[in-house]
């Protein structure tokens, strides 16, 4: 069985370390593992995307159309603009919090509201307020280990080696924040 | 043990272990990673050179000493450092030499999307193209001891995709390898005739001995199955996504593209019906094929340009009518909102490119974050081309301009990693032939960092880290060269820039403006944010035309109309919209 996770999200939003983590926790729980992100503009807001692949026997990086399992959508936007490699009913996993794009900044063009509505249609959407859980969490920038925490539920990998991971990635001073915002994520599932 | 490493970073391990000594590189997406790994490694040189060409120049050093090395650089760059390398290729290889170049199919961060094995070939290197993580390492320790036993440069080419791709790879200890010295031999390193007759016939010698060697050669691999007519000739990350197909058909996994052993290539035309060659960009594994009387198939199927994925493999073996059914179906990408990169917040480029919007001039523009001046928002730079060609290009417009009789202003805008990398000789040149009834208007951005790639230090950013050892201040240097009219503004105080920039374009002659504002994401600058008074805004939208992430109009509680609305999250509080703005509505939070 192979795992398809795709990852969406703008540039700055910590799309690439999100990425890394996975991809350490799926090889530490005995998997091979290959992993895409698109690196150059990447912290100048526009549109970053990454993949991870694990399972026994990875060859390519790249997740062939519709067979994305699980779709961590750090941004509605961008989950909206890569659902269409997610299998139907796959699981999107979608940080509400919506970051306007030059074009809907400049009035020339509207933020898809009604389109990532519908996305519940084909798939299990699973909307989660990231910045206000990692607001309790004690660290805004730990949005993302919310995210993780809730997609780990859907991984069935033991969720110590997500805790050792985290503590080996993220700054010295923000490890206690992100540990408590994985299992905010992990326990309070939406 | 196995550790979980991108392309770029197995490069640089690869490097480490093969007791690796001398490494430079010029940053450029995708391969900036790995020299910014290598410096984490104790017993290598490693650095970023002030461009291409001394990088590659640094490395050759070393190899001449004998130390093992190398030099990396985006596939443009190899343009810059091409001078030296077609020469030193000539001579007969010492210390281990390896270029690696990163290309990038589908031009993901680039200006273009050149194929960078014509390059290798054309330098008579031999070249290798790894398809992951476990390849990019194997393949620079192979590389090297390659270069070595051959005395031939090698060339690993890894496009963008695998550099930035993860996945498992084998950790094994640093063998040191101890340099031999320089053994003087002139006839070997010096490249004037007579001895450049010579190297001639070596180079056609050793490219030969390459290609016997490749033909039992570990690193191309041959898997064949039973039952298959159809042979596919294929590298890198083709190999794998080809694989994600699981079908019954041979293939022919070239780790080394060239040379391609013909020998090998014959006996495999007498044995399989068809061959059918997958590559990216150019045809070039193919046209090598060709180049041997055998016959082959591939861009008749395959795009010439951008990436080529599992499912378009499949089309393409099933339009030749090599597999019958397809796991695949084509799907639609969602058609949505486009999400252009942007300035940052606080960015010091935001309020020159808002200026020269303003002043409706020509502006000939430069690579760095200031080409994203280009895009719809601002639309402030109206020529993209090179490293550092601002220069000449505005120097030759403004001639022809004047033949023409045109009086227009012509503005030419350059960030500090360019003038250090090719801007200094296009400066100088400004001098030659200077008419009096020139008028050419050079911005200088000096944000003190090489931006782009991700904030790599240059020769100006030892002004803000120590540690950047090198504080060279760029209005001396102009002067030192003789252009006399150069001013450095603040660009944060926004009319005085304005007014500077204005007058320059009026004045006749060589004027330079040289920006100070450091980058906002480099520094990471951060003052109390603004925020708009809606009651006091009139709803211009002058400040959102500044296209600055964090404004943008809104909806206020008992207030019909949209007024302009600050991210107080976002803003790191740069003032330039409270300054452009008609009515004073933006004001510091504290």
């Amino acid at each position: 069985m192979i795992k398809n996770i795709m990852l969406a999200g703008v540039g700055g939003q910590g799309l690439v370390l999100a990425t890394k983590i996975i991809a350490e926790v799926a090889f530490r729980a005995g998997y091979d593992v290959k992993t895409n992100d698109v690196i150059g503009l990447s912290q100048r807001g526009g549109r970053v995307w990454g993949s991870v692949r694990f399972g026994e026997k990875i060859h390519s990086p790249n997740i062939p159309p519709k067979e994305g399992d699980i779709l961590l959508g750090l941004e509605p936007l961008e989950s909206y603009r890569w659902s269409y490699l997610m299998k139907d009913g796959g699981y999107i996993i979608l940080n509400n919090k919506e970051d306007y794009p030059t074009p809907v900044l400049l009035e020339q063009e509207k933020y898809p509201v009604e389109e990532i509505e519908a996305l519940k249609d084909n798939y299990n959407v699973i909307t989660i307020n990231a910045v206000e859980e990692a607001k309790k969490a004690g660290n805004i920038k730990a949005a993302n280990t919310i995210m993780l925490g809730v997609m780990a539920k859907y991984l069935d990998i033991d969720s110590k080696i997500w805790e050792e991971v985290l503590r080996e990635n993220v700054p010295k001073k923000a490890i206690d924040a992100n540990i408590s915002a994985f299992y905010r994520g992990y326990n309070n599932q939406p | 043990m196995k550790r979980v490493l991108t392309g770029n970073q197995a490069i640089a391990q690869g490097f480490y272990e093969a007791g690796g000594l001398v490494a430079a590189s010029y940053p450029g997406s995708p391969t900036v990673e790995i020299m910014e790994t290598l410096k984490g490694y104790k017993g290598i040189y490693a650095e970023f050179s002030t461009n291409e060409k001394v990088a590659l120049e640094v490395a050759i050093g070393g190899s001449l000493y004998g130390a093992r090395s190398m030099a990396s650089m985006k596939h443009v760059g190899v343009n810059i450092a091409a001078d030296p390398l077609l020469t030193f290729t000539q001579t007969q290889i010492n210390g281990g030499f390896v270029l690696v170049t990163g290309d990038d199919p589908g031009m993901a961060s680039s200006q273009n999307e050149q194929d960078n094995r014509i390059i290798g070939k054309f330098a008579n290197m031999g070249i290798f193209y790894p398809g992951s993580s476990q390849e990019a390492k194997d393949y620079m320790k192979i590389a090297l001891d390659l270069s070595e036993r051959f005395h031939t440069p090698m060339m690993l080419n890894i496009t963008s995709r695998v550099c930035h791709s993860r996945g498992l790879v084998e950790i094994e200890e640093r063998v040191e390898h101890k340099p031999g010295g320089f053994k003087r031999d002139q006839e070997k390193y010096c490249m004037l005739p007579p001895y450049t007759f010579k190297a001639q016939y070596f180079m056609k010698e050793r490219i030969k001995k390459l290609e016997e060697y490749a033909y039992h050669a570990p690193f191309n691999i041959l898997e064949e199955v039973e039952g298959s007519d159809t042979l596919i000739v294929t590298s890198g990350l083709m190999y794998y996504n080809l694989k994600e197909l699981n079908l019954p058909i041979s293939i022919y996994k070239l780790g080394m593209v060239y040379p391609i052993s013909t020998k090998r290539m014959k006996e495999l035309a007498e044995k399989y019906e068809k061959i059918v060659v997958i590559e990216e960009m150019m045809p070039f594994i193919e046209n090598e094929i060709k180049l041997m009387g055998i016959d082959c198939t591939g861009k008749e199927y395959f795009s010439f340009t951008g990436e080529i994925h599992t499912e378009d493999i499949e089309e393409a073996l099933y339009k030749m009518g090599i597999i019958e059914n397809r796991r695949y179906s084509a799907v639609e990408a969602v058609e949505t909102v486009s999400r252009p990169p942007m300035f940052c917040a606080g960015c010091p480029h935001r309020p020159v490119f808002d200026i020269l919007k303003k002043l409706n001039v020509t502006v000939i523009g430069d690579i760095g974050c200031y080409s994203m001046a280009v895009l719809p928002a601002f639309k402030a730079a109206h020529v993209s081309l090179s490293m550092g060609a601002t220069l000449g290009v505005t120097k030759g417009m403004n001639k022809a301009m004047r033949l023409n009789e045109d009086k227009k202003p012509i503005v030419s805008v350059i960030g500090d990693g360019t003038f250090f990398h090719s801007g200094l000789p296009g400066f100088v040149n400004l001098l030659h032939q200077l008419d009096e009834e020139d008028n050419m208007t050079f911005i200088v951005l000096d944000n003190r960092t090489t931006a782009m790639t991700g904030g790599q230090h240059n020769a100006s950013s030892g002004r803000f880290n120590r540690e950047d050892d090198m504080d060279i201040d760029i209005k001396e240097v102009l002067k030192t060269f003789g252009i006399e009219n150069v001013k450095e503004v603040d660009q944060f105080k926004y009319r005085e820039t304005r007014e500077a920039i204005r007058a320059a374009t009026k004045e006749k002659g060589i004027s330079v403006i040289i920006t100070t504002r450091p980058c906002s994401l480099k520094y990471k600058i951060k003052e109390p944010h603004y925020y708009v008074d809606p009651n006091v805004c009139i709803g211009c939208r002058t400040c959102v035309k500044l296209n600055c992430p964090p404004i943008r109009m809104a909806k206020y509680d008992g207030i019909e109309d949209l007024k302009s609305f600050i991210d107080p999250d976002k803003c790191v509080g740069c003032s330039v919209c409270a300054q452009t703005c008609p009515v004073g509505a933006i004001k510091r939070s504290e």
